[in-house]
């Protein structure tokens, strides 16, 4: 078995960074109550994929869509704009909007795939390859990845601020609309770079999962942000390690894995709690 | 004494939609104002021209410069959901002073507890911010305001929601840390029996309207029942303001509904 996850090991490493970073955003995603705000840069994150191998099937676009992360990275962050600066000033509700920009994104998606060349067989690249990653991929995750973590450190206490009390950090001076747009955009920027690999359940799975579970274990912002990517990080491991061995579809598998570890958290808070 | 905050003639609006025009009053140092309304009448747009997130469509609204402020936002206004103890929620009064990137320090967490110390919570430093009541977890807001050292205390609807209880004790509190320190406090109300009671001045905001006095000039049955446009009563009982507006007799009540 190990030698198997060995010759994978290039997608194991892939897998932990986009743990890493996915789990570790996933706080705020949680905490801010934006989850389908996230689902919905994912979605739109596939369209710009699609989008992609449409172009460059009917010859538009050159060197725009030779690379899917291109277009996935423009969608992700018209997303990103329109979620983070729009959402309080229309007249539809905030969740309506989501939900239009998720579900047009994900139709939209299926259409371009549909007409594009050899349109099957990129169905892979909407649910995602993340055995597929190489080592230039996850050295592209890391250079992203990184940059985006180190900004989250230096940067803790104005987004804990911003996402924990607007009115207040208005009120001292803090230029909310601009964090909560460098928030968004660290989250879009993470997940248009994971969907190139993981596909969209995999990267919503991250993205929640892992945060929940920390939130049920902790007590603590620092002891979330350890549970969860200590949690996130396990879940790559363990469903890794599971689905070569058994045959079985990878990013499902750490899915599972993931709820797994929701449904043993939630138990060790119950007992807490009697 | 100086103004903190002076509107002159100050129109308030969001785009076209005009809330209040001509504004003309200030916010004296040592004040303890009550701005008092109903839902919708205009006093959170009052609220954020002087905190200054919202600029006056005409005339002008000035704050002293290195005014500070401690706010105190609406209950709702904050996230219960954050794993966050009390000294973390209370250190945030201090982000802005400890500048953007950086942490802040051990007197920054003096400082804090010595805030929590002044609101009398001194004790529930370490305790989550969700296992508090809603008393405890206001004057984990107010310790928060006045971690920042202001220069002005702004709260905003600071009882919606409590018991009587939790509200006579949360308004004295506010009381005593003006009287302690003379420090200047502007309090959002829609609650005028509550307010009325606690401090020096009102600002009545009502239907467009704006009317800013001493308690006495404001709370008066003249003065209220021109404002809200009904017979209102003034009564006293043992030196405490009771406004009530006055029931219809029971016979117009019922030729109302005879003729509904």
């Amino acid at each position: 078995m190990l030698d198997a996850i060995f010759l994978f090991r290039d997608a194991l490493y892939g897998a932990l960074v986009i743990a890493l970073v996915c789990s570790a955003l996933g706080v705020y995603v949680v905490l801010r109550r934006i989850v389908f705000v996230g689902a919905s840069l994912a979605q739109m994150s596939t369209l710009g994929i699609a989008a992609s191998f449409w172009l460059a099937g009917v010859g538009i676009g050159g060197a725009a869509t030779s690379n899917p992360v291109i277009l996935s990275l423009l969608a992700t962050l018209l997303g990103v704009v329109f979620f983070s600066t729009g959402m309080k000033r229309a007249r539809v509700p905030a969740d309506a909007r989501i939900g239009v920009a998720y579900v047009v994104a994900g139709a939209l998606a299926i259409l371009f795939i549909a007409k594009a060349a050899a349109g099957e067989a990129h169905d892979i690249f909407l649910q995602g390859n993340i055995l597929g990653i190489t080592r230039a991929d996850w050295l592209v995750l890391l250079a992203v990845s990184v940059p985006v973590l180190l900004l989250h450190v230096v940067f803790y206490k104005e987004f804990l601020f911003i996402s924990f009390d607007q009115e207040t950090a208005r009120a001292l001076g803090y230029r909310v609309e601009r964090w909560t747009l460098l928030l968004y955009l660290t989250i879009g920027l993470s997940i248009a770079f994971a969907m190139q690999f993981a596909g969209l359940m995999l990267v919503f799975n991250f993205l929640v999962l892992p945060a929940v579970t920390g939130l049920l274990l902790a007590r603590g912002m620092s002891g979330v942000f350890s549970w969860a990517i200590g949690t996130g990080l396990a879940a790559a491991v363990i469903g890794f390690s599971l689905s070569i061995p058994f045959d079985l579809p990878t990013g499902p598998t750490i899915v599972a894995v993931s709820g797994l570890l929701v449904i043993l958290a939630w138990m060790v808070q119950r007992i807490r709690e009697r | 004494m100086t103004a903190l905050v002076t509107f002159d003639h100050a129109t308030l609006a969001y785009g076209r939609r005009v809330v209040l025009s001509d504004l003309t009053f200030e916010i004296p140092e040592g004040d303890f104002l009550g701005l008092v309304g109903p839902n919708g009448a205009g006093k959170t747009t009052i609220l954020r021209a002087i905190l200054g997130t919202l600029d006056p469509s005409a005339g002008t609204v000035t704050r002293r410069p290195e005014l500070r402020f401690g706010y105190v936002p609406q209950r709702d206004q904050v996230d219960y959901g954050f794993p966050l103890r009390v000294l973390d929620v209370v250190l945030m009064g201090r982000y802005d002073r400890v500048g953007i990137g950086r942490r802040p320090t051990r007197a920054d967490r003096d400082r804090a507890r010595a805030a929590l110390g002044a609101v009398g919570i001194a004790e529930l430093a370490k305790e989550p911010l969700t296992r508090l009541s809603g008393g405890q977890k206001q004057r984990t807001l107010i310790a928060r305001a006045l971690v920042g050292e202001p220069n002005l205390l702004v709260l905003d609807e600071p009882t919606t929601g409590m018991d009587l209880v939790s509200t006579t004790q949360i308004l004295g509190l506010v009381r005593e840390l003006h009287e302690r320190s003379g420090l200047t406090v502007l309090m959002v109300s829609h609650a005028l029996n509550e307010i009325a009671n606690y401090v020096t001045r009102i600002a009545l905001v009502q239907e467009g309207s704006f009317r800013i006095g001493a308690v006495d000039e404001i709370v008066n049955e003249r003065t209220l029942s021109a404002v809200y446009g009904i017979p209102v009563e003034v009564d006293s009982f043992d030196g405490h303001r009771i406004v009530l507006a006055r029931r219809n007799p029971p016979a117009a009540k019922a030729g109302d509904q005879r003729g509904a």
